[in-house]
């Protein structure tokens, strides 16, 4: 459905990608000035290439062997900026309109009232963009883009010009628009979350290069590298010592403890003896051993460990703990070796403000190992 | 009192200011693209009309449209002579006025958000159309701030007007020559009726076009 390669040089830059994707909706991901942006403006037809080729559909927007380049009024796509850049000098139904060219005027008046009414936008017609609010505008951002029925819409941090609370309900609502398009999507975002909400499939940037596309799941579970997990900000990316590895199993050494974790066979890593190896245990998957029920099991605890809560923080509903083991040694994160996730009740039960020294097991399922 | 240079005057700022815009329109345009090297050169070329001492500008002109040359000849054998008509003074005029509408009007090109014009083109729009329908509209305020400029300094040239067009009474004596001639020749009443009038008519044209649009210069 879509599928690129681009290099573009830049004297302090340059972008090297090559992707494609059969699903309809892909997020770029990844740090500011990863070469997200210039992506799509290359998509555009903004930004021309200096070799490599775009496709979309069936057709060809751009072919430097082929000495194809389609100009940006003719690619037939919809381009969502980030800011939104509406026409300030024109009203509400006037952006939308703008690119409704050589269409009769009750066709367009038509055309206005459906993306309006779709969009949740009636009765703005006549003002001017800086009256409206933030949401508003992003609505009138993506009528503009959508009533030409674009081959492609482009989407540049559409969500980050917004507030928090704001943020949260036109998260679901742009979700709803894209579904109901139903044409393919390309998303610019820094947010994992948000790439996973609206997307099927996620291709991280750094640095000008992809460093993994892959489905939204196999992306958030399987992360290609140590350096897509730390751009997907997944805390407890950890580093240790292989002591053995099988296609079912790893076994490994980290900060003196002894711990077990499922490999994956499809994807047979089988790193060798002593070499080091870098996996991550998500904050909600560490498990707290209670200690009115008497001494930890082994057949249901697994990957047993020892440690001190060192800092903790109020997130309303969880609280996150930072756990120093009682290993000896520099902690593996600064201060602190994990980070844990408990819900409100939890620490409220056991009683964690008061008592600070815990026993905590990881399912081996729940340690995630990263490919060198 | 004669008033018949206060009307040229009027007349050949119009028609100057009219010829500034035409040329200056597209020239600011071009400037505020990022073309590096045509950018500078055309940059330094467009502004030597407001350093360059006006009977250097004023010789250059009257060679490029006496009658000895190429373009005097051809506007000539259209029954149009340049060289010391009111048309030479139009032309004086608008050399010395291009360099205020260009600089204001590229200044006004140039904070247009980039994307703005980038939108127009993803939305199908080519680019004389993002032109008239989001570059220029954008710009307004430095267009009307720029015409402005322009007419006034038109209606105040000198130096130029005075080697290419001469002072000929009755013919191509403009307002501020006319002015000089009466101070030359003592009538100091007159000089001054027409000196505070320019003033009061030019602040008043600042003014009130700056309050209308809400223009600054």
């Amino acid at each position: 459905m879509l599928s690129i390669r681009l290099r573009k040089a830049f004297p302090d830059f340059d972008l090297d990608v090559a992707w494609d994707s059969r699903e309809p909706v892909v997020a770029l991901v990844g740090p500011s000035g990863s070469g997200k942006t210039l992506t799509l403006q290359c998509l555009a037809g903004l930004v021309t290439p200096d070799a490599g080729q775009i496709v979309v559909g069936e057709r060809t927007l751009f072919d430097a062997d082929a000495h194809i380049d389609v100009a940006s009024r003719l690619r037939r796509l919809g381009y969502v900026f980030q800011g939104y850049a509406l026409f300030p000098h024109l009203t509400v139904g006037e952006n939308i309109a703008f690119g409704l060219r050589g269409v009769a005027k009750t066709r367009i008046a038509e055309r206005v009232e459906r993306i309006s009414e779709w969009l949740g936008l009636q009765g703005l017609e006549d003002k001017r963009p800086r009256e409206l609010s933030g949401g508003q505008q992003q609505r009138v951002a993506l009528g503009r883009a959508l009533a030409v029925d674009p081959d492609l819409l482009l989407l540049d941090e559409p969500l980050s010009a917004l507030d928090a609370p704001l943020r949260r309900q036109l998260r679901d609502d742009l979700t709803r628009i894209v579904r109901e398009w139903a044409k393919p999507v390309v998303l610019v975002t820094h947010d994992v979350s948000e790439a996973y909400q609206l997307c099927d499939r996620i291709v991280v940037y750094e640095h000008g290069r992809v460093v993994q596309a892959a489905p939204r799941s196999e992306l958030l579970w399987q992360p290609a590298s140590e350096t897509v997990a730390r751009i997907m900000s997944i805390p407890n990316v950890l580093r240790g010592t292989v002591v053995k590895a099988t296609p079912e199993r790893i076994q490994l050494i980290w900060r003196g403890q002894a711990l077990e974790a499922v490999n994956s066979p499809a994807r047979a890593y089988l790193p060798p003896p002593d070499s080091p190896i870098a996996f991550f245990v998500r904050p909600e998957y560490v498990r707290l051993i209670r200690k009115d029920r008497g001494r930890a099991d082994p057949a249901h605890h697994m990957n047993v460990m020892h440690g001190t809560v060192v800092e903790e923080a109020d997130l309303g509903t969880t609280w996150t703990l930072r756990i120093r083991l009682d290993e000896p040694g520099p902690p593996a994160q600064g201060a602190f070796d994990l980070e844990v996730e408990v819900p409100h009740l939890v620490y409220e039960i056991l009683g964690i403000d008061r008592d600070r020294h815990w026993e905590f097991s990881i399912h081996r399922g729940s340690i995630h190992v990263l490919p060198g | 009192m004669d008033w018949f240079p206060v009307w040229l005057s009027v007349r050949v700022s119009l028609a100057a200011t009219a010829l500034t815009l035409l040329g200056g329109v597209p020239l600011a345009w071009l400037l505020a693209r990022k073309v590096p090297r045509l950018k500078d050169l055309l940059g330094a070329v467009v502004v030597t009309p407001l350093v360059l001492p006006p009977t250097v500008l004023g010789y250059y002109l009257l060679v490029l449209i006496g009658a000895g040359s190429p373009i005097g000849r051809f506007f000539e054998s259209l029954g149009l002579e340049l060289a010391f008509t009111w048309r030479a003074a139009v032309l004086a005029a608008a050399v010395g006025s291009m360099p205020l509408l260009v600089k204001a009007l590229q200044a006004g090109f140039e904070g247009i958000d980039p994307r703005l014009e980038q939108a127009a083109r993803t939305l199908g729009h080519a680019e004389w159309s993002v032109f008239w329908r989001v570059t220029l509209p954008l710009a307004w305020r430095a267009l009307v701030a720029g015409t402005v400029l322009a007419f006034c300094r038109a209606l105040g040239d000198f130096g130029i007007t005075l080697m290419v067009a001469g002072s000929i009474p009755g013919r191509t004596q403009t307002l501020p020559l006319a002015i000089y001639d009466l101070v030359q020749a003592n009538r100091m009443h007159e000089a001054n009726l027409l000196a505070a009038m320019t003033i009061v008519a030019v602040l008043v044209l600042l003014l009130g076009v700056g309050r209308i649009a809400r223009v600054r210069y």
